[in-house]
């Protein structure tokens, strides 16, 4: 493989702090997953304190029954979901273009204020705030807890109320404001922006009330034993699968698992067995996030590893090595992976467009109004 | 791990070596394919019995990689020799924990190159492993289809 391939240079990351920024990189390296090193997707934690993926951690804890990390013994049985976390990766996600865009003084958003009116001048009240308070003893510490707790009440009473004026100053966004999404246009919560990219720009649910087919009336009847209530309609079901013993389980009864879940039950034993594994998998971390893919999603997901999987079996991965040694080489491949190359390429590019999106959007035009 | 999963861990990887670079004495060599990359590896300094030398270590990820770990061998070939090492078998094998039963996903390339080069590093005699030759014999092309007992070591 090239090491100037294109795919290489646009790196997959989002745009890093500068080096100076010591404690956002901080914070923002410990938002990666140490398995995958992306984002936590879905995060659980183990017994151990530790915290993954859902699925990186499952898949791990399928071959080895220990923490990755710090190496305590731990089982499938400790995972728990942690919805802290996630909330922290998301929020973390939409902060992440602002916090790079003000730690760039040049890019600084204040700048592109209009002048501040008189009555709501708060630069100018900072300044005196910060002029009074080196008068009030250089000596004292600045950290805000200190501050607040500190016998200075005229200070206490500075800062709470240059606080409300900037509150009026900068009118705040709602999750529910909608924007446009910069790639496919499609309008959503401005909050729900960066996720819709990140999954690939799925359309936006609507709200379906009552128009499901009559095919799709008997299926969900299927589902639900025969229970069919207007209100378990757009619902899927949500249980854990449970494991199989896979020494023990029969083909009839992986079959079974399998075609309960509308999947294909096509093949010999072992491959019954990876494919309810890798089911399973793709299930039961699906759960651990709230936001989870579709089951056609997920289905299409299996097909693909799948294929991936078989197209690897059936060619020698040195014949593979040759052929990207070669410019046509490299063409094939990206071809006959299916665009798997092609997708990751859309998501750098997806990634980069969305963070170059948030950054002109913070610039003032159309989602910042002021 | 999802195919998609590795080739995305193994890009993210590389183009991490091409911007920040690898550790003092550890090079990229090439990456024939995403999921086989040549490292050249040296001891720096002058306490080290492989002063002078370089060698070659071939890392292949599988399919499941980071879940499992990759194949690691030193190349044995017309330009390159396995160090001479009691845990490097003459055919590039290498015995240590790390490659097996202590891998870990957290890990990556670049951490098992320096996990190979402090084994280098703290090695004081030049020899191959006990029962070099017989293993050598028949050892199977994949050295992680190897039975490996780790003794002594702590690597
Ligand atoms: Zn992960
Ligand atoms: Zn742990
Ligand atoms: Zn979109």
């Amino acid at each position: 493989m090239d090491l100037n391939h294109p795919m290489l240079l646009a790196s997959d990351d989002p745009p890093p702090f500068p080096p100076n920024q010591t404690q956002l990189r901080r914070l923002d390296r410990a938002l990666y997953c140490q398995i995958c090193k992306e984002p936590f997707q879905g995060p659980v934690s183990i017994a151990c304190g530790h915290s993954f993926c859902s699925q990186c951690i499952r898949s791990s804890l399928e071959s080895l029954k220990k923490c990755p990390v710090c190496n305590e013994t731990a089982g499938e049985g400790s995972i728990r979901r942690n919805r802290a976390l996630e909330e922290i990766v998301d929020s973390w996600e939409d902060a992440r273009a602002v916090m790079i865009n003000l730690s760039q003084p040049q890019a600084s958003s204040s700048r592109k204020r209009p002048p501040p009116q008189p009555t709501t001048s708060s630069a100018s009240n900072d300044k005196v705030k910060r002029l009074r308070r080196d008068e009030a003893g250089s000596s004292r510490s600045q950290s805000p807890a200190k501050r607040s707790s500190g016998a200075d009440e005229d200070e206490a009473i500075d800062i709470s109320s240059s606080g409300g004026v900037e509150d009026e100053d900068e009118p705040v966004l709602t999750e529910n404001d909608e924007g446009e999404c910069p790639i496919c246009s499609a309008r959503l919560a401005i909050a729900a922006i960066p996720l819709h990219i990140e999954r690939g720009c799925p359309p936006p649910k609507k709200q379906v009330n009552g128009s499901g087919s009559g095919n799709q009336k008997a299926d969900w009847k299927k589902v639900f034993g025969g229970v069919s209530t207007a209100k378990n309609k757009d619902k899927e079901p949500m249980k854990r699968i449970t494991k199989p013993n896979y020494h023990l389980a029969t083909p009839a009864e992986l079959k079974a698992i399998l075609s309960a879940h509308s999947l294909p039950i096509t093949g010999d034993k072992p491959a019954l067995e990876a494919r309810v594994q890798e089911w399973i998998l793709l299930y039961n971390s699906n759960l651990d996030t709230s936001h989870p893919k579709s089951l056609p999603a997920l289905r299409a997901r299996l097909n693909e590893i799948e294929a991936s999987r078989k197209r690897d079996k059936e060619k020698g991965k040195d014949a593979l090595g040759e052929q990207l040694t070669t410019k046509e080489g490299v063409a094939k491949y990206v071809k006959e992976r299916g665009g798997e190359f092609e997708r990751l390429r859309k998501e750098v590019l997806a990634r980069d467009s969305q963070a170059l999106a948030r950054a002109k959007g913070q610039a003032g035009k159309p989602i910042e109004i002021e | 791990m999802a195919t998609g999963l590795a080739t995305k861990r193994l890009m993210k990887e590389l183009a991490e070596i091409k911007t920040k670079g690898t550790p003092p004495g550890i090079v990229l060599l090439n990456a024939v394919a995403l999921d086989q990359w040549v490292f050249l590896i040296s001891v720096l300094g002058d306490e080290t019995i492989y002063a002078g030398e370089t060698f070659a270590l071939r890392l292949k990820f599988p399919n499941r990689y980071p879940i499992d770990s990759p194949e690691v061998t030193f190349l044995a070939d017309a330009e390159y020799i396995p160090p001479l090492h009691p845990h490097v078998y003459s055919n590039g094998h290498i015995c240590a924990s790390i490659l097996g039963a202590e891998w870990s996903p957290v890990l990556n390339a670049v951490a098992v190159c320096i996990t190979m080069q402090s084994m280098l590093a703290s090695n004081k005699k030049k020899e191959r492993p006990e029962g070099n030759d017989r293993y050598v014999r028949s050892a199977p092309s994949n050295p992680k289809l190897t039975r490996w007992q780790y003794d002594d070591d702590t690597v």
